[in-house]
């Protein structure tokens, strides 16, 4: 094996469409490191939290929040980041008061291209390489990245800074994040797809993106396939007595779902095999799981069979 | 629960036809059903989509989706079983080619155009600056309702995961583009020039110069030759989002609103619903995708399985049958819950017109499958 897996890189960027359960594969790869005796912290960028509904616990804009056992969650807002990164920056309270206060500031902060972007993945680099008492502060970071398209901007972010910055601290600062964030032994990337059409389509489209940026994709996780119990003479014999004239309501029915969970089955095993065959990934799978609300024991499962998947943990 | 109604009947004559809701509950597909419905019915219709949306692109049969409108054969939709009396014109949403098109319009002339065209603020512009690509998708409704080319345009919106940015784009775009706070503090370089804001200037030559210190001054002379290009546009910026939004809540416009029927994106849904019936933008009705059927045969249990399977030759009938029953179970819980959600949308929003789509096991590969969910829209 010449790359580290997943589970060895301390900073894993969870990276999907909407609606493809990047919140949920990023909750369950923070938690099974945890589990596993990382102290782990996991991320979310932006304003809204779906952490909560997951762990039942809300992350904190300011300090990462305890969750679970050697768990703890954060979100990232770029405005706060902003306002973190001038006080040390500048170093003088009113003058960052001043500065955060400021409609200007703030029109600049959304004018400067990336600079959102830029704050939010230089916070998530700081927490990365935080040392305390000669031993970092987080072993693992999961981020639960925005939106394929955003997210990508995120990663992204550092490398836009440095050309674009002329000169100055932030330049030097982007050339450092960057650095670590394309460095395959420190970052990892995994893609998120549930198995449709479009969703694949999507996932294979934003690995191909990061491929071209040298950016550490690593695997591809295939999320809410469905499995079936039903094998093909199952199926044959179930067809028959759906097309029987003279079974009952409740058997047809009942022979109807059966079929449709075989279908679906199979749908989503080709699905996985698209993903696989177009982002020439790893491809974690992960079985769909209706309830994911804290105390249901969802997440747990997610976690389980995404540690154990050597997509994730690398081949034994 | 939901009415038999004819939503593509309760569209007809409308211009605008503005398709919301969360992400990745289907907006496109239905978009371009409701459009197909339409011009089956004799309307001249453009679909303007969002996302990338190849599978809806092949369905159209047309390879590449891009910014200008590209006519749907109509051989193709009469193979489908439907009849086509009006035309379809599909495209997609080109945020920066829009924009672009906006600048040469309103600009006062090619040097300016030149300039604003090359700075880096503006060509970050349409993918970096929040509600940039609802502002385009405004702008370019706003070109098709122009061009006079089209009886109908269905816009399908943006995914944001506030689907009610939408709505606040135009404005805020403009905003951002006057940049009041900002040209007052870059004072001369951007050539704001009231001198009693001297007070407040000084202040604000404090914050530039540390911006300046951060970023370097390359940074700062490209958004001040930003704003600066836009002198003079501002008014055609707002004179275009005022005419915007006064069309999309005049009687010639329609909002539908298009949700899953689980919690989360029903929840989005009640939200906007609300939103715009309470700023009093013209309702259509909600459309709820992707409804599990109902199976046969109420609560029966399905008793005579295992007999009827032994008679199919099945290796294990007994078994077979148990595990076909869950699976029955299973589905009629599935439906169950989703007429739940539809009836808790119902009672969140004092029945409001409701129609519902099938759940398909893919969204739709052809014309054909297209049609059918043009069809359930007409009510099934």
């Amino acid at each position: 094996m010449g790359v580290p897996p997943l589970t060895d890189r301390r900073l894993a960027f969870v990276l999907g469409k909407g609606g493809a359960g990047k919140t949920a594969v990023a909750a369950a790869l923070a938690l099974g490191l945890a589990d596993a005796g990382h102290r782990t912290l996991l991320v979310e960028v932006g304003a809204e939290t779906r952490t909560e509904a997951l762990f039942g616990t809300a992350p904190s804009l300011a300090d990462p929040v305890e969750v679970r056992p050697g768990l703890s969650a954060l979100t990232v807002d770029a405005e706060l980041a902003t306002q973190e990164y001038l006080g040390i920056q500048l170093k003088v309270r009113p003058l960052v008061e001043m500065m955060a206060r400021s409609r200007a500031f703030h029109q600049v902060t959304q004018a400067a291209p990336g600079l959102a972007e830029l704050v939010t993945l230089g916070k998530i680099w700081d927490l990365a390489t935080t040392v305390r008492d000669g031993a970092p502060v987080w072993d693992r970071l999961v981020v639960d990245s925005p939106a394929t398209g955003h997210g990508i901007a995120l990663l992204e972010a550092a490398g836009n800074a440095r050309a674009l910055a002329g000169s100055g601290p932030i330049k030097d600062q982007a050339e450092a994040i960057e650095k670590v964030v394309r460095h395959p032994a420190a970052t990892g990337i995994a893609v998120v797809a549930t198995p449709e059409d479009l969703a694949v389509t999507e996932a294979v489209e934003a690995v191909q993106a990061l491929r071209a940026r040298s950016m550490p994709v690593t695997c591809a996780v295939a999320n809410a396939v469905r499995r079936s119990l039903f094998t093909d003479a199952d199926v044959q014999a179930l067809g028959a007595v759906r097309a029987d004239p003279a079974t009952g309501d409740a058997e047809r029915a009942a022979a109807q779902a059966a079929i449709a969970v075989a279908e679906g089955a199979r749908h989503d095993d080709r699905e996985v095999e698209v993903l696989a065959r177009d982002s020439a990934l790893p491809v974690a799978v992960l079985p769909l799981v209706p309830d994911l609300a804290p105390g249901s024991g969802g997440l747990e499962v997610l976690s389980a069979a995404l540690m154990r998947d050597p997509a994730v943990r690398g081949a034994a | 629960m939901s009415d038999t109604f004819d939503l593509v009947q309760l569209l007809e004559g409308r211009r605008v036809v503005v398709v919301a809701g969360a992400g990745g509950v289907g907006k496109t597909t239905v978009s371009a059903a409701l459009a197909l419905g339409l011009a089956a019915r004799g309307a001249r219709v453009a679909v303007v989509t969002i996302d990338p949306a190849r599978r809806l692109a092949s369905a159209l049969g047309i390879h590449h989706l891009g910014d200008t409108p590209h006519r749907v054969d109509p051989s193709r939709v009469e193979a489908a079983g439907m009849r086509m009396q009006g035309t379809l014109d599909a495209l997609q949403l080109d945020p920066q080619a829009t924009f672009d098109r906006l600048v040469a319009r309103e600009a006062p002339d090619e040097a300016a155009r030149k300039k604003i065209l090359r700075n880096r603020v503006y060509r970050h512009l349409s993918t970096g600056v929040a509600g940039a690509q609802e502002f385009m998708a405004v702008e370019r409704l706003h070109e098709l309702v122009d061009s006079g080319d089209y009886d109908v345009v269905v816009l399908d919106t943006p995914p944001a995961r506030n689907a009610l940015d939408f709505l606040d784009a135009p404005e805020r775009m403009t905003r951002f583009v006057q940049g009041r706070g900002l040209r007052l503090l870059l004072g001369p370089r951007a050539g704001a020039g009231r001198t009693g804001w001297r007070a407040l200037q000084a202040g604000g030559h404090m914050v530039m110069s540390v911006v300046e210190r951060l970023t370097g001054a390359q940074l700062l002379t490209d958004i001040s030759e930003f704003l600066q290009s836009f002198e003079g546009m501002y008014e055609g910026f707002s004179d275009r989002a005022t005419a915007v939004r006064l069309l999309l809540s005049s009687d010639s416009s329609r909002f539908v609103v298009v949700t899953g029927p689980r919690p989360e994106p029903a929840g989005e849904a009640i939200l906007l619903w609300r939103r715009l019936r309470d700023d009093r933008y013209p309702l259509g009705a909600v459309v709820v995708n992707r409804v599990h059927a109902q199976p046969a045969g109420g609560d029966d249990q399905p008793a005579g399985l295992a007999d009827l399977l032994r008679a199919a030759g099945a290796a294990d009938p007994e078994g077979l049958a148990a595990r076909a029953a869950d699976a029955l179970t299973a589905a009629r819980a599935r439906s169950a819950a989703d007429r739940h959600e539809i009836r808790s949308i119902a009672g969140a929003l004092d029945a409001p017109p409701i129609t519902t789509v099938p759940a398909l096991e893919d969204d739709p590969v052809e014309v054909a499958g297209l049609a059918r969910v043009t069809r359930e829209l007409e009510g099934g």
